[in-house]
């Protein structure tokens, strides 16, 4: 005779569990800093030649980098932003992930 | 050199380099000290190429920085390879670029030149050096 207990249950305990674990898991942000030699056309080739991203986008992030001092240049999961600094590094741009706020 | 193209992206994807004999020797110069820093912890632009990837912690990822310094040596080692070629393909004038910009990057950081101010005030020969590497570099990004 079969057993009428079902195999897995789900607690509204592990539903709670679950949600926190979702909402800890904030993006990591790739930084790029600003310093005052490199040309700004070297920056943009760097960014599309590293991200793919369209010229106005890459001009755009320049900018930013070069007026705020720093700009945020990708997000996403931790072990992409730590490739992406390392290859930002590599490219000779002053680079640094850190963890969404 | 001052007016003429000194990096040519031609027909056939190659990249031509017409930069002198002078030119050659300091983009020789700059691709010797990259590859030195990477190897030496001693090297005063060690400390530039080693720089953190995530602030926050005390020790970073030791993959990642490994694969920094890999990646690092790697493209410093091909741009001395190709020093004296007159034609790049994309990948080694790709290296140039990025061992250049580390070698203009680590000059400044070592030197202390972090404001135009202090670019201004520097002495001569390093100003002259600093204005070289960022000519290349402008010239030889407009092939990208």
């Amino acid at each position: 005779m079969a057993s009428t207990k079902p195999l897995r249950t789900t607690s509204p305990e592990s539903d709670v569990l679950v949600k926190d674990a979702v909402e800890t898991q904030k993006p990591w942000n790739v930084i790029v800093w600003n310093d005052p030699v490199t040309p700004m056309t070297v920056v943009v080739v760097i960014f599309k030649r590293i991200f793919g991203y369209s010229n106005n986008k890459c001009t755009q992030l320049m900018l930013a980098v070069h007026h705020e001092g720093r700009a945020l240049v990708w997000s996403g999961a931790r072990d992409r932003a730590e490739s992406y600094c390392v290859k930002l590094q590599v490219a000779g741009l002053q680079s640094t992930i850190e963890q969404d706020n | 050199m001052a007016g003429s193209k000194l990096f040519v992206r031609r027909r056939d994807g190659r990249i031509e380099v017409r930069i002198n004999d002078y030119g050659r020797s300091i983009v020789r110069g700059s691709f010797s000290s990259v590859l030195a820093a990477e190897r030496d912890p001693d090297h005063e632009w060690h400390v530039v190429l080693s720089g953190p990837i995530d602030p926050s912690l005390d020790h970073d990822n030791p993959i990642a920085m490994l694969t920094r310094q890999n990646e690092t040596s790697t493209n410093a080692e091909l741009a001395g390879l190709t020093v004296d070629e007159q034609f790049l393909t994309d990948a080694e004038a790709w290296a140039w670029l990025t061992t250049l910009q580390v070698a203009l990057r680590s000059t400044v950081q070592t030197k202390g030149l972090l404001s135009d101010e202090q670019l201004a005030s520097c002495d001569e020969e390093l100003l002259t050096y600093v204005q070289t590497l960022q000519q290349f570099l402008f010239q030889l990004a407009d092939c990208f």
